[in-house]
């Protein structure tokens, strides 16, 4: 502790130096946690929401593709489905065409059972079984469009020629999707003249273990018809949804790497730079009889110090800035971008190692230098 | 090693490699310097002053020969017990007075004392009582750049006294002020041998100093070429030519 003082003095030797060191780490870390937010919260989307008992079936062609709704009764036969529930993709729109969040129409009888770890009470579930336009809206819209319960909102069709008008009846937290909006499906099936046919049927099974023999006899039954399904588990279900942004996630996280590399690179010119300046005095020093090796953690402490301080700030900035996207944006299945604590401690991990490796060449040659030959240059 | 002498070197020779060629810095010296006593060591530029107290100091490394320091012998000790044995034994005052600029002049005097396992408060008291001894009790808030030449030099004299070392080498301590200042830390020097009998090593190229100083070793070409008595009257110590 007693060489703190003296490691903060030298922090402070140069303050503009420092500082424009410090914003430089920041920026970099701050691009650095952002980019690498993306697909981490990505994953934990899929971890957070996806239960290991629910599957969804689709049309084997894809989603764009509906399939016939009698399917759930077929689907209901196969042993070890607890529930089956018919989903169709609204796709409206709120104010604006930008105002759009995933809206969906599912049926509502058995949503309860579907989905009991989207954190929804049992009064508002029940409400929503009774209200024909009652539907259920995640956190992240509620605030983003300042909504409250027992608000009628009106929704946009895109894909279909009207508007529904539905009235808030609950908000799901827990596992829930933080920016979907549920309503009811028979409420979109009258208006729509009832087609028979949805976008996704979505199954629950007693256990998880039973998934693959349920997905093969589901997909088996409707093999050879006009509309061949295919099962998945709703983990790889969402995780398909993420599978088109996988470039984008792989990119997003190289050029986080560059960014730090870069910044590396810089951080050590200046560290080096720094400590050639210093090298008189750190003969001095080790000529009163400081060991190298106190010289050389001093060094490294005021390394580390400088990458911290710009990875705090960087970090910081990524919180925020991610937190206030996350409100602003919460169309998508990448509405919800949070940087994760295990972000945050990477980022800051990152950023002492850029501060260790950016001056350990530096500081280890000047803590080893022949102090004759350093004392010549000082005088 | 007799235990009378502070500095005992044996047959000391310093080669130092430059790019192809060998520079021969000292050339086979043999002296001693008694304990308690003021000594200079003189001569011209290249004459193997400065590699002489680099040695005494244990910055640098005899090629052969023995260099014995307050009867302990340095020649073989590896860098890391070096620097310890510097701590300890030896305070250090340079041309350029060589203060840390971000450090206050009681910061500066109370580094030597950061490597010893003294309380704060025990830090402190041995600073005050250091810069008071150099006249600089009402300076200890100052940084370098606030004093002078001459002030900023008593402040790296401090640093030099603060951890009580076996000796005192000055290299050129006077090298860089004014008559005035220079004679002032030539007296300091003085007060410190005789009050605390400190042995002091100086180089230096200033021939005032010789009225200051006990003995003056003559060093010419790297080969010890005379020790004289200094003007101060003492005799001078045994010496062994090589």
């Amino acid at each position: 502790m007693k060489y703190a003082a003296l490691v903060l003095k030298n922090l402070v030797r140069s303050k503009r130096r420092t500082i424009l060191t410090v914003l430089s780490i920041g920026v970099s870390l701050f691009i650095f946690s952002a980019l690498v937010s993306v697909p981490t919260a990505a994953n934990q989307i899929l971890s957070d929401t996806a239960s290991s008992t629910r599957i969804a079936t689709h049309d084997k062609a894809g989603l764009a593709y509906p399939i016939p709704e009698a399917y759930k009764q077929r689907i209901m036969s196969v042993p070890h489905v607890e529930v089956v529930l018919a989903e169709s993709w609204f796709g409206g729109v709120y104010h604006e065409v930008y105002d759009e969040f995933p809206n969906l129409a599912v049926d509502p009888e058995q949503a309860d059972l579907m989905w009991p770890d989207y954190g929804i009470s049992k009064e508002q579930f029940e409400q929503f079984k009774k209200i024909r336009t009652a539907c259920l809206v995640g956190g992240d819209t509620m605030k983003r469009f300042h909504l409250h319960l027992g608000q009628q909102i009106q929704l946009r069709g895109t894909l279909y020629p009207f508007n529904v008008t539905l009235n808030i009846v609950g908000t799901f937290s827990g596992k829930a999707p933080p920016n979907f909006l549920l309503f009811r499906r028979d409420y979109l099936e009258e208006a729509a003249g009832r087609p028979g046919m949805v976008d996704n049927i979505w199954v629950k099974i007693d256990k998880p273990e039973n998934v693959p023999q349920v997905i093969a006899a589901i997909d088996e039954g409707f093999a050879n018809s006009s509309a061949e399904t295919l099962s998945e588990s709703e983990a790889a279900f969402i995780g398909s949804f993420m599978d088109q942004y996988r470039t984008f996630f792989r990119m997003a996280e190289l050029l986080g790497f560059i960014v730090v590399l870069m910044i590396g690179l810089v951080a050590a010119n200046t560290a080096a730079m720094s400590i050639r300046e210093r090298r008189g005095e750190i003969a001095v020093m080790r000529s009163i009889g400081f060991p190298s090796r106190t010289i050389l953690s001093m060094l490294l402490a005021e390394s580390i110090l400088i990458g911290l301080a710009g990875g705090i700030i960087g970090c910081g900035a990524a919180y925020i800035v991610l937190k206030v996207f996350s409100v602003g944006n919460a169309a998508g299945p990448l509405g919800s971008i949070h940087m994760q604590p295990a972000i945050a401690g990477e980022t800051l991990v990152v950023a002492a190692l850029i501060g260790l490796f950016s001056a350990i060449v530096p500081a280890s040659s000047a803590a080893r230098r022949n102090i004759v030959d350093a004392l010549r240059t000082v005088a | 090693m007799d235990q009378k002498h502070a500095i005992d070197f044996e047959h000391v020779t310093r080669i130092y490699k430059r790019d192809e060629f060998e520079v021969r810095a000292l050339d086979d010296v043999t002296a001693q310097i008694a304990t308690g006593r003021f000594v200079a060591i003189m001569g011209p530029s290249g004459s193997g002053k400065t590699t002489m107290l680099n040695l005494i100091a244990g910055i640098d490394h005899a090629t052969s020969g023995r260099v014995a320091v307050g009867g302990e012998e340095i020649t073989g000790m590896k860098e890391r017990d070096l620097a310890g044995w510097r701590a300890r034994h030896i305070g250090l005052v340079f041309q350029f007075y060589n203060l840390i600029p971000v450090l206050t002049a009681f910061e500066n005097v109370e580094l030597p004392l950061l490597l010893t396992h003294l309380t704060k408060a025990e830090r402190r008291a041995h600073v005050e009582t250091a810069l008071k001894v150099v006249g600089l009790a009402d300076r200890m808030d100052h940084y370098p750049r606030q004093l002078s030449g001459g002030q900023e030099q008593r402040v790296a004299i401090a640093r030099a006294i603060v951890a009580d070392p076996t000796i005192i080498v000055a290299d050129e301590p006077t090298g860089d002020l004014d008559a005035k200042s220079a004679e002032e830390i030539l007296s300091l020097l003085v007060d410190l041998n005789r009050q605390f009998q400190k042995t002091i090593v100086m180089v230096t190229h200033d021939p005032r100093a010789e009225r200051y100083v006990d003995t003056v070793y003559r060093l010419d070409k790297g080969v010890l070429a005379g020790v004289e008595p200094g003007k101060r009257g003492a005799a001078p110590d045994a010496a062994a030519h090589a």
